[in-house]
């Protein structure tokens, strides 16, 4: 049978909106300096020259981009200046709340709409900005990290876009052995129909310990082309939690990747709730002896939602641990898709990783693939791969409807149980709250 | 004083008959044991009484107080008053025992009255029995039934040796004090000393208010536990019933006896 690809031909006549000239006006607008400017206008070269995904790449086979069309969006979102407490939408005044932060940022509409210190973190050399204000009060430290080493301009079409046309984001700088009690908090509202290209830059300095929790909301009708880039030098200890709750009707492309010194300690939390499409690229980069990397995922299509996790643990040099876990549940014809490879370069020997995908399928008409992979070119490793996709078993039903709760007590129990594993993992309690109350909302739904 | 009345039962799976015509009168104060060879239906009828669904009851019936419990659904059959320790409790990845218990607790003693709401808002947390009130009854009796307090927050069933899931049985079922307890072969599998403690439970437990169905393939738990009746379970259907003469019968003269005395000889073919 021959299949016609229609898709990309149609995207690229769709970019209409989109030119070199929207990236020069995107620039002025936040009155840049020429450095950032070249950085941008390079980046769209850079989309320029890159083909669209083609359903016959491997990383876009199951994960189709038909019907989105750049056209159908603004390219950049104007900012509307901060605002007090009081005129914050009960939405975002409530997410800020839900947790004890040292510091939060509240971004809308391409800006900053509102921040506030809790501690003092300037005293101890902490910066916790937006990436605007970075550009310009911290030049150098931006130059030399912002998407030069973890995620670049060119690592795929929608990374150079975000390079080319970034708005929102957070810089997060904290200084050798320095420690951020609370976590720092960075909270996205999007606007409907337009683009979005939030960034998160975390530079975490010799033995630093730093929490972040990036909680990414709003996008109706919107696009979104996120780029994370975690940066450990050695002995850093990170705790990083993406937390995407965007409307079902959003497009949802995000890369990121950490960059783990000698004895570094990760654990990333990917949280893929909304969106009506997510392809997601996360990548673990082992680039020192004795690491510790943790990246975890949690997703709950429902639906028709489409949620697509691609990983890599890179281990590229000897004794380091990496362990991944994603569970995700579906229902109502929703679609899931985990690809992740570990990856052992020759000489990264003692290399110790896991790689575990769980699928509970709530109804018959929703989907999960999954598919595990090794690369290993060293020969004294411990790597396990493990994929499953289950029901919820009847036995357990059975069990606690004998203890007397009802039908969707018992399965609500289950699948809340299933995804535990991974909410026993994450650091921050009020977050964990936050979770499960999504989650019994999904399930209930 | 409660009365459960097994009349009759025949079940099925498919075209396949298990219980070929089970009757048993329980009363609250009675331990009646039930003892029978391997694959004879016994467990059949302990999943049937507590509602199991896989299973047809194509004729007789089951009556709680004289009212027909055929109709209900497992949960509504707990919340009357009728528990199963299973033979086999499954283990739950990620729902710990303290949690799912709490919702049970709540069900059973009538906190969680407003059941429709509390799912249409999806929070599990709604109309629950107050949690330390919870906690200090759970405490109390995880001490009482030697069950060591760091299972309230393990996982159901999770990494738990044979011992530890029978006694987390009996746990449960002294949280939910229920009006006939089903105890489907508690004692298969345990050493002499888990034995013992799972023995000690079901003694205390063994209150004029309840009645207990003692399932069990091995006379060694009646030396523990003392039975009222006992019955033999053959075939699908109770063969003999008398007194603890009769565990003591079986013991001496195995199942053998009763394939070539009781099922040739009383029961027509």
């Amino acid at each position: 049978m021959t299949v016609l690809i229609k898709e990309p031909k149609e995207i690229v006549e769709a970019t209409a909106g989109f030119s070199q000239e929207t990236v020069r006006q995107a620039s002025a607008a936040k009155d840049e300096p020429a450095w950032m400017l070249d950085l941008r206008l390079r980046a769209w070269q850079t989309f320029e020259s890159l083909p669209w995904p083609k359903p016959t790449d491997e990383d876009w086979r199951r994960t189709r981009l038909t019907s989105f069309n750049l056209d159908n969006y603004t390219p950049f979102a104007t900012p509307g200046g901060t605002l007090g407490l009081d005129e914050l939408d009960p939405i975002l005044l409530n997410a800020l709340d839900e947790m004890d932060s040292s510091a939060s940022l509240l971004y809308r509409d391409g800006g900053v709409i509102y921040s506030r210190e809790n501690q003092d973190l300037k005293q101890q050399g902490i910066i916790f900005t937006d990436l605007q204000t970075a550009v310009k009060q911290h030049p150098e430290l931006v130059r030399r990290y912002f998407m030069t080493e973890a995620v670049k301009p060119d690592a795929n079409k929608f990374t150079a876009l975000h390079a080319a046309l970034w708005d929102t984001g957070s810089f997060i700088f904290v200084p050798s052995n320095t420690k951020v009690v609370l976590p720092l908090q960075a909270i996205l509202y999007q606007g409907e129909r337009v683009g979005g290209y939030h960034h998160t830059l975390l530079v975490a300095e010799e033995g630093a310990e730093v929490t972040v929790v990036d909680d990414l909301l709003g996008a109706k009708n919107s696009f979104q082309a996120t780029v994370v880039e975690l940066i450990l030098k050695d002995n850093a200890q990170v705790r990083y939690m993406n937390l995407q709750d965007f409307e079902h009707t959003a497009w949802n492309f995000l890369t990121g990747s950490a960059v783990m010194g000698k004895d570094t300690d990760l654990r990333w939390i990917q949280v893929s709730w909304g969106s009506r499409l997510t392809k997601a690229f996360l990548d673990l980069d082992m680039r020192g002896e004795g690491g510790h990397g943790e990246l975890l995922g949690l997703y709950f299509p429902t639906r028709r939602q489409h949620i697509d996790h691609q990983t890599l643990q890179l281990h590229r040099v000897p004794n380091c641990f990496s362990d991944l876990l994603f569970n995700g549940a579906l229902k109502h014809r929703a679609r899931s898709v985990y690809m992740g490879i570990i990856k052992v370069l020759p000489g990264a020997q003692k290399t110790d990783a896991f790689q575990r995908n769980g699928n509970l399928i709530l109804d018959s008409s929703a989907r999960a693939d999954s598919i595990p992979g090794l690369e290993i070119e060293a020969d004294d490793v411990r790597c396990t791969h493990a994929a499953t996709a289950a029901q919820v078993e009847d036995e357990y039903v059975f069990y606690l409807m004998a203890r007397g709760l009802t039908r969707p007590q018992a399965e609500r129990m289950i699948v809340q149980g299933f995804l535990q594993k991974v909410l026993d993992r994450v650091p921050v309690e009020s977050v964990v709250h936050k979770l499960e109350k999504v989650i019994a909302r999904k399930i209930s739904r | 004083m409660s009365t459960l009345a097994i009349q009759n039962l025949h079940v099925a799976i498919g075209d396949t008959e298990i219980l070929k015509g089970v009757d048993l009168t329980l009363h609250s104060g009675e331990i009646h044991a039930m003892m029978g060879p391997n694959g004879s239906g016994k467990s059949t009828l302990s999943y049937v009484v507590a509602g199991h669904p896989h299973y047809k009851v194509t004729q007789g019936d089951i009556l709680l107080d004289g009212e027909s419990i055929l109709d209900m659904e497992a949960d509504e059959r707990a919340r009357t008053g009728i528990f199963l320790a299973f033979q086999y409790p499954v283990s739950i990845p990620g729902v710990s025992v303290a949690n799912f218990l709490r919702t049970a607790v709540s069900n059973v003693r009538g906190y969680t009255t407003k059941e429709a709401d509390s799912n249409a808002n999806g929070v599990i947390g709604s109309n629950l029995m107050p949690m330390r009130e919870f906690r200090r009854e759970l405490n109390t009796k995880m001490k009482e039934f030697n069950v060591d307090s760091s299972f309230a927050r393990r996982y159901l069933n999770e990494g738990f040796s044979g011992g530890e899931k029978k006694r987390t049985e009996v746990l449960q079922m002294a949280m939910l004090e229920p009006k006939f307890a089903i105890l489907d072969e508690s004692d298969s599998g345990l050493d002499i000393d888990a034995l013992q403690v799972v023995s000690d439970g079901i003694n205390k437990l063994a209150t004029e208010d309840r009645g207990f169905l003692l399932i069990t393939h091995y006379q060694r738990i009646l030396n523990f536990v003392k039975p009222d009746y006992v019955s033999i379970f053959f075939g699908g259907r109770i063969v003999k019933t008398g007194g603890p003469e009769v565990a003591h019968m079986l013991e001496e003269r195995g199942y053998n006896w009763v394939e070539e005395e009781l099922v040739a000889g009383i029961v027509p073919a």
